[in-house]
């Protein structure tokens, strides 16, 4: 796979957050005891794990690193780093403490281990690094003031297009400018699905592909093919997307498909499913969950889908057209923010009930204009609702 | 308003919670050189306080990593790039992914994260 193949060996070759890169690196240089911690914030696959790991090995600092989510009551944490953060070696070289994904420690405050972390900051004897991927969960407000807090967020399109270029030099690919910003549309800023996407597509027609032995196609097609659920979770294993991906992947190839209604009622029940148990995986923040979805496509998926020749068929929408649903959303985004703070609601309840309504009002001159007004939208917006109350 | 991520910019006088709301979204203040947002900054709610405070819209931008110019002029993926949630460094015009800058871009790097 490219994402393997291009992995960054250095912090240098990383794409993305260069200052946010420079400030840890700075951070570790001049850090003393006494000195503040370091948070690092930012959604799943934004290279926080990986920047500590380059980093560490870089500048030959020893680094004892643990999965918070994995290990959550206070006396655990004291038996794994407690000692760690308040001794030196010998020759009173540092080690750097590297505790990853927080946010699944902290959604558990009765087990103490929130102030036990808060603690061992304050006093350690080493630098700590911590890593979490939301950064509004109260109890990360709350660390956040006793830290540096950095936040680590996806590169810009015009870098993910860079990284994409060199990877196709590298590799003889022939891309025309259009298909670069394709795969960049597409990949919604995820640097590694970009590069997935440029891999199967650079596989489908075989223009200078060396590397396809695993691409998306070839994974799905696999898992499709498998003799058994044991096969078809390797294939699914094999897949490096992220689970929100590879159900939506699916999702492409099942409806395309010409399944009988039942069959293809089961196999959407099944996606269903799996992408409830996502959503709940994010809101308790219990992200080691993640590793079970692989198994649970495999044993009810599989059987639905097996001997009913299944092929992978992407999600090729034109350019154009993703680029009107990426505009929309973001308005939608925006609006249904705005209409939240006014309305004390969440952000989501305003986007799934009132927007709906909201919209239909729209279609009246005098409501549009007032909820222009109330909302402080510009007139790109005018447009944007009269063609959502037409719809 | 256009405001350069990573750079020192000017704001009219704001009051005083508007002002401690900016600092807690990690905005930083120097009373020589006015606010600077950066990597520690929340971008998103720190171009709401400014917006509300100065009623007046936010247009971010972002620097060259190569060059340090600004790097959002002309760029194609301008509809596409919502600049409050990318990192905060890009790449210009004259330094576009088209004219192969990866090697550039890993040497205006090197030996700024680990010396």
């Amino acid at each position: 796979m490219w994402v393997e193949k291009y992995r960054p060996k250095s912090t240098s070759e990383m794409v993305g957050n260069e200052e946010a890169r420079m400030v840890v690196g700075l951070w570790l240089r001049e850090w003393r005891p006494g000195k503040k911690s370091m948070l690092l914030v930012g959604p799943p696959g934004t290279g926080k794990t990986t920047m500590v790991t380059l980093l560490a090995k870089e500048s030959g600092t020893n680094m004892i690193e643990l999965n918070a989510s994995d290990v959550r009551t206070k006396e655990r944490l004291e038996a794994r780093i407690g000692e760690a953060t308040m001794t030196v070696s010998l020759f009173g070289e540092r080690s750097l403490i590297f505790l990853d994904e927080v946010d699944g420690l902290l959604g558990r405050a009765d087990y103490g281990g929130v102030e036990f972390i808060k603690d061992a900051v304050k006093v350690t004897q080493n630098p700590v690094i911590m890593a979490a991927n939301d950064p509004d969960a109260d109890e990360i407000k709350k660390l956040a003031s006793s830290c540096i807090t950095v936040r680590f967020k996806p590169p810009p399109p015009r870098e993910v297009e860079m990284y994409l270029r060199r990877i196709a030099q590298e590799e003889g690919l022939v891309r025309t400018a259009d298909e670069f910003r394709n795969f960049v549309a597409r990949s919604g800023g995820d640097l590694r699905h970009a590069i997935n996407l440029m891999q199967s597509g650079g596989g489908a027609d075989g223009a200078g592909s060396k590397d396809v032995s695993s691409t998306v196609s070839q994974s799905l097609n696999a898992f499709f093919d498998a003799g058994d659920a044991a096969s078809a979770l390797s294939a699914l294993r094999a897949l490096s997307l992220s689970p929100a991906e590879k159900l939506r992947e699916l999702r492409t190839c099942i409806v395309k498909a010409e399944l009988q209604p039942d069959g293809l009622a089961a196999a959407l029940e099944v996606l269903s499913r799996a992408d409830i148990i996502m959503g709940e995986i994010g809101v308790t923040r219990e992200w080691r969950l993640l590793r079970y979805l692989d198994t649970l496509l495999a044993q009810e998926l599989f059987p639905i889908l097996r001997g009913k020749r299944l092929r992978y068929v992407s999600e090729d929408l034109p350019f154009p057209v993703l680029l009107r649903i990426w505009n929309d959303s973001k308005k939608i985004r925006e609006i249904s923010v705005r209409y939240a703070q006014r309305s004390w609601t969440s952000g989501a309840s305003a986007r799934t009930q009132d927007l709906p309504f909201l919209f239909e009002l729209c279609n009246e001159k005098a409501f549009r204009e007032r909820l222009e007004r109330v909302l402080d939208l510009d007139e790109t917006y005018d447009k944007f609702l009269q063609k959502e109350a037409g719809r | 308003m256009k405001i350069l991520v990573g750079g020192w910019f000017t704001l009219p006088r704001l009051g005083r919670d508007d002002f401690l709301l900016l600092m807690r979204q990690g905005v930083k203040y120097d009373k020589a050189m006015g606010f600077k947002m950066d990597s520690e900054t929340d971008l998103e709610s720190a171009v709401r306080t400014i917006r509300s405070a100065t009623r007046e819209e936010v247009e971010l931008t972002v620097r060259c990593l190569v060059c340090g110019k600004e790097a959002c002029e002309g760029c194609p993926y301008s509809a596409l790039c919502d600049r409050r949630k990318v990192s905060s460094m890009c790449l210009c015009a004259d330094h576009s992914p088209e004219k192969g800058v990866y090697g550039l871009y890993v040497k205006a790097l090197s030996g700024t994260i680990v010396s």
